[in-house]
């Protein structure tokens, strides 16, 4: 397209009071380009006025105002590029007026340095256009015929899609279908109630658009999102299209531990995946599949031999896990597996941590807290002098369920209290639970005829990948182990979004959950899936950049197939060949930049975020020398995210909060995906110091794209080690940690840093 | 671990705590709200969060023999305050009552008079004893005067007063009175013994007290420190919630004094002196009488209004039973004395008779009743200042 430029200077909410709008018009005007000023560019009038250029043919726009997080929607034309300058909240709102008689003017000085860049940006990049897939498929994968795999199933067969269910046993339903009774799933919330499942699998035997496969499961899935090929086969066959496994780390190396070669491994590789077709061969008779939502549930915790032997657990045969009891409890009146006597008191155990500590058991979460509410009343149902003794450390009833436990506490024979389980041993016939630290205010003993331990819910990914992608990453979830094993990338966030874009998780895969969350969950995994069939079927990101029409574009020419891309892709969205050239898979990309950042070459970029695009704006940063000044300002980069850390540099302004002026920012779409180009660039050119903000990281990251702020962080330590080389301070350049809602540390963080800066000097590469 | 405590919950004590009244229990959650909000609770092991678990738990034993329950002056600002409606001071009442009949023996008069369906059969008792008594009077009344007669000297009739002697000779009904009196007693003392025993047991294995055993002439010793905070009520005045509650309460509790000393004296007067009645109405003892009678009036009548205005408290069947007892002596006292001055005899002796059945009640069944806090409260109170309570 060819560009036609507009630069258009808003002068309202105190720009034009603090800046000069002339010299800025200048600043325009020697960059060729034409400015526009107007009171209220965002008031009708001032749309107007856009909208009549662009009627005149202006096609690319640098309007300079406020932030690019504010009226965002009156400032998107269609067709036009567009670029915002924020001189509101990260100029006048955050810096004060000029004094008009100082030698140097930072302000405007600084105002005058985004302009140029928000010029330079718009000639550097391009519109971009959506990829668009060649065969697109519709179609949900519903992995898992529990209560979630059915819910989500009946939810998005329901408004239209057509569903598959592949469930790995003979029948429907899953747990939700071997419990004697149900926690409420609606008001009053204060009985227990029938399995909730059976009318749930009638339902979907009546919906024509669900087909259901027991018997079934997942051999492999490859492809993208849009256009998954799926392979199908019965549970224990082993076929070619099984998916291929990633050598683990010990035998991608020599006997003598040295790492092996790109050939040696590609051996080693083929043996250890002898018999299994490579992710890259699509399986002819493979099915089409659209999205995939993985509800593969859970299976009980089984205690290790000695786990809990101070708690009796394999030595006494009635003390049992709740999964157990729950059998025992379906098959009618509850008896003790020692000798068959109909129980009249039941000690629940919550929390195997003795007088250690007040840990739960593992996998458990609060419907372990409402089971245990749930078989106490079993108890009592069963027998009316029955008592059912509840130990916890934690008794967690979110929601409306907190009305299930207080129907239950005003039951005469349940009897909870917070405490520490020191010991379960048997004494004749009984059994007795030794408790300190009880509400009770003292230690206590209990004398029963069962125990019943609360052990948790394991979810299927710690046995197994499950989903078995054909993803050169491998075919499970990567570091999930700091999810303890659940499908998740984010718990709070983005729930239902696992790393693998395409494949929603939902129900006990998640995060324990009851009944009623697992449906719940399903409706919100099936809303995924759906979103993302019709993001995909445009060309355009599905999150967290939702709509986002740009994918990264790779320049073979010059790749050198060092893998770095493939590797260090937090959704394992590209798969090499055996050669390692990378083989792109737009639709399973969230658009972070990560392999951009990774990129050693600068060969992968986006139409309107590449290599050039930020280097140029680095570029027009100004660098006073001292050719200048006698004591020329400092100039410092600082490369943000623009998830976390603008919006709080935004809002640090709103709240009229003043940082130094030296510092000159460049919104980024993810810390993962700066390039240290960038970094060199902005040292060579004479800046003084560079700084990233960004998420923070680690095994409670925040960053959006889980692995952004991390691989950064990496890179910044190496850089570090080459700035040393160039008899730069290491100090130059670092990475900071800030979340959205800290506005607050934001001029601590700039301010510092500008003084370490100061301390170390101005760059001495200034000026060349 | 070999001292912890066996729990053995005790379902039906449970159900029988909510059915007097705390029917709330089992809501806490134990946030001890309740025990931070009291103003007259201890700092050290403070009440009541540790007796609301007790109590939803069953354990009788913690609680029965426990003073801690007695300490408890029924403001309310923990059932006020509480973020569940368990009521803590409603279950304390309740606990209070259940105790009460736990050491007055027998224990089925004790459950009866708990009962609103056995008040017409505890009310016949008196009814028919003094029936008998007016019916036989006439007959009975010239033996009586020669085998006692200091007990019969009256002699009204000639005068033409209206006397309720007259009506029921003085002699008869102090025959009644005064041995149910002393049932009273001794039922007191026989549940004394045993209550005493009990909290000083439970204040021991509770570390409450730095006494090892009771000295009867310290214990008395105490109960003359205790008695001035109990007459002036120190404890109701810190009550931020129902501190309306005191004055009603000091009332009754006067007119209860005042009754009792204006009956001593008169008793010695008719029997040491053998002065018989009416007394005239400028007697400064006949003042007494009616002062009292007005206070109990107005008090019990105020406390009446006060709890069926509160509606984030329990009244039960005990609670009224007591209120209506308290009204109903004064009100059936004055209205005697007035119908007499008024010279409407068998008005006067119809009401004097409801009097009378009133009378015993309150004694017969003193032990058994809430009004039975009168001594085990002083009790409690009284081994709390002398066990030095920590």
């Amino acid at each position: 397209m060819d560009k036609k430029y507009g630069v258009y200077i808003c002068t309202g909410c105190g720009i034009g009071d603090a800046l000069n709008i002339d010299a800025l018009c200048a600043t325009a005007k020697k960059a060729r380009k034409e400015a526009k000023t107007h009171p209220f560019l965002c008031g009708k009038d001032g749309v107007e006025m856009l909208k009549k250029d662009i009627a005149d043919g202006v096609n690319t726009l640098v309007i300079a105002g406020c932030s690019r997080r504010v009226n965002f929607d009156i400032f998107r034309f269609d067709g036009c590029i567009v670029d915002r300058v924020n001189l509101r909240e990260q100029v006048v709102w955050s810096h004060p007026k000029d004094d008009p008689s100082a030698e140097i003017k930072n302000t405007q000085m600084l105002a005058e340095d985004y302009l140029r860049m928000g010029m330079v940006r718009v000639e550097k990049v391009t519109l971009p256009e959506p990829y668009k897939l060649e065969n697109f498929t519709r179609k949900i994968l519903v992995i898992g015929g529990g209560i979630t795999g059915i819910s989500a199933a009946l939810d998005a067969a329901k408004v239209g899609y057509d569903v598959t269910i592949v469930e790995k046993g003979d029948k429907l339903g899953g747990y939700a279908a071997k419990v004697r009774k149900q926690l409420p799933v609606g008001q009053p919330y204060t009985s227990l109630m029938n399995p909730v499942v059976a009318d749930k699998i009638r339902e979907v035997e009546s919906i024509s658009n669900i087909t259901v496969r027991t018997g079934t499961m997942v051999a492999r899935i490859a492809g993208q999102p849009g256009d998954f090929t799926v392979t199908l086969k019965k549970p224990g066959e082993a076929i070619e299209f099984d998916v291929p496994f990633p050598l683990p780390p010990e035998m991608k190396v020599d006997a003598d531990g040295k790492e092996l070669d790109k050939d040696k491994l590609n051996e080693a590789y083929q043996e250890f995946n002898k018999g299994k077709n490579d992710i890259l061969t699509l399986d002819p008779n493979g099915e089409k599949f659209g999205a995939v939502i993985l509800a593969a549930g859970w299976r009980p915790y089984q205690p290790q031999e000695g786990e809990f032997a101070h708690l009796g657990y394999g030595a006494i045969a009635d003390v049992v896990t709740n999964h157990e009891f729950e059998q025992i409890a379906a098959k009618g009146k509850i008896v003790r597996p020692s000798d068959g006597k109909e129980v009249q008191s039941v000690v629940f155990v919550q929390s195997p941590g003795g007088l250690d500590d007040d840990r739960d058991f593992d996998y458990t979460g609060s419907v372990t807290s409402l089971v245990a509410l749930k078989q106490a009343k079993y108890v009592r149902e069963d027998n009316a002098d029955g008592k059912a003794y509840i130990i916890y450390q934690h008794m967690k009833t979110p929601g409306l369920q907190e009305l299930f436990y207080k129907s239950l506490q005003q039951d005469p024979g349940i009897f909870m209290t917070k405490g520490q389980v020191a010991q379960v041993s048997q004494s004749g016939s009984e059994l007795v639970v030794e408790a300190s630290n009880t509400l009770l205010g003292e230690n206590i003993k209990i004398k029963a005829d069962m125990v019943v331990l609360g052990t948790g819910m394991v979810p299927a990914t710690v046995d197994d990948p499950v989903i078995n992608l054909a993803y050169r990453q491998g075919p499970g979830f990567r570091d999930n182990a700091i999810f303890n094993g659940y499908a998740d990338s984010n718990f709070i966030c983005f729930p239902y979004e696992t790393q693998r874009t395409g494949v929603y998780a939902a129900g006990c895969i998640r995060r324990g959950l009851t009944i009623e969350e697992s449906m719940e969950d399903a409706s919100g995994a099936a809303l995924k899936a759906i979103q993302c069939l019709e993001s995909a079927n445009r060309g355009v990101a599905v999150h967290p950049r939702s709509g986002d029409m740009t994918f990264p574009d790779f320049f073979f020419q010059r790749c050198t197939q060092c893998k770095r891309c493939t590797e260090e892709c937090p959704f394992g969205a590209l798969d090499d060949d055996e050669k390692g050239t990378p083989k792109p898979n737009p639709t399973r990309c969230r658009r972070c930049g990560t392999c951009m950042g990774a990129c050693p070459e600068r060969i992968i970029g986006f139409a309107d975020y590449n290599i050039d695009s930020i280097g140029s704006m680095v570029k027009a940063i100004e660098v006073p020398s001292t050719d200048d000044y006698d004591e020329p300002p400092l100039r410092i980069l600082g490369l943000v995210c623009e998830n976390d850390a603008y919006p709080a540099i935004d809002v640090a302004g709103l709240n009229r909060l003043q940082f130094s002026a030296d510092v000159r920012f460049i919104p980024v779409r993810c810390l993962g995906s700066v390039n240290v180009i960038w970094i060199k660039e902005a040292l060579s050119k004479g800046m003084d110091g560079v700084f990233c903000l960004g998420c923070k990281h680690g095994d409670d990251y925040q960053c959006h794209f889980v692995k952004g702020s991390e691989l950064a962080s990496i890179r910044m330590r190496k850089i570090g080690e080459a700035l040393a080389s160039l008899a730069l301070e290491v100090e130059r350049v670092a990475q900071f940690e800030i979340a959205i809602d800290e506005y607050d540390k934001v001029p601590l963080i700039i301010n510092d840093f500008v003084k370490l800066i100061e301390d170390i000097g101005p760059n001495p590469l200034k000026g060349f | 671990m070999s001292d912890a405590y066996l729990v053995q919950p005790d379902m039906e004590f449970i159900k029988d705590v909510a059915a007097l009244g705390g029917g709330d229990l089992k809501k806490c959650f134990q946030c001890a709200t309740c025990s931070v909000v009291c103003p007259i609770s201890p700092d050290t092991r403070p009440f009541p969060r540790k007796e609301m678990i007790a109590t939803s738990w069953g354990l009788k034993d913690k609680l029965v023999g426990n003073a801690d329950i007695w300490l408890c002056h029924n403001c309310g600002d923990c059932s006020t305050k509480c973020p569940r409606g368990a009521k803590p001071g409603d279950v304390l009442s309740a606990l209070r009552a259940y105790t009460v009949a736990e050491y007055a023996v027998p224990k089925a008069l004790g459950k009866a008079v708990n009962d609103p369906k056995k008040l017409p059969f505890l009310m016949a008792i008196p009814a028919t004893i003094f029936l008998v008594i007016i019916l036989l009077a006439p007959f009975l009344t010239p033996v009586f005067a020669h085998i006692i007669p200091i007990m019969f000297h009256e002699g009204h009739e000639a005068a033409g007063v209206i006397a309720h002697s007259n009506f029921i000779p003085s002699g008869f009904v102090d025959m009644v009175m005064v041995p149910t009196f002393l049932w009273a007693v001794a039922i007191f003392a026989l549940g004394l013994k045993r209550f005493i025993a009990d909290i000083h047991a439970n204040a021991l294995l509770e570390g409450k007290t730095d006494k090892k055993t009771i000295d009867p002439v310290e214990f008395g010793k105490a109960l003359l420190r205790v008695l001035p905070t109990i007459l002036k009520h120190d404890k109701f005045n810190q009550c931020t919630d129902n501190r309306e509650r005191s004055t009603a309460h000091m009332m009754v509790l006067f007119g209860f004094i005042g009754l009792f000393i204006v009956t001593s004296i008169f008793f010695v007067v008719m029997y040491v002196f053998g002065i018989t009645g009416p007394y005239s109405q400028l007697n400064p003892v006949k003042w007494l009488a009616n002062i009292s009678g007005v206070a109990l009036i107005i008090g019990s009548a105020l406390m009446i209004k006060n709890r069926l205005a509160k509606k984030d408290s329990v009244s039960v069947y005990k609670d009224w039973a007591l209120l209506g007892l308290a009204l109903g002596l004064g009100v059936t006292g004055l209205l005697t004395e007035m119908t007499r001055l008024g010279g409407m005899a068998w008005l006067t002796y119809l009401l004097y008779y409801i009097h009378l059945i009133f009378i015993f009640c309150l004694f017969a069944y003193l032990p058994f009743s809430k009004l039975a806090h009168l001594v085990y409260r002083t009790v409690a109170m009284t081994y709390a200042e002398y066990g030095n309570r920590k």
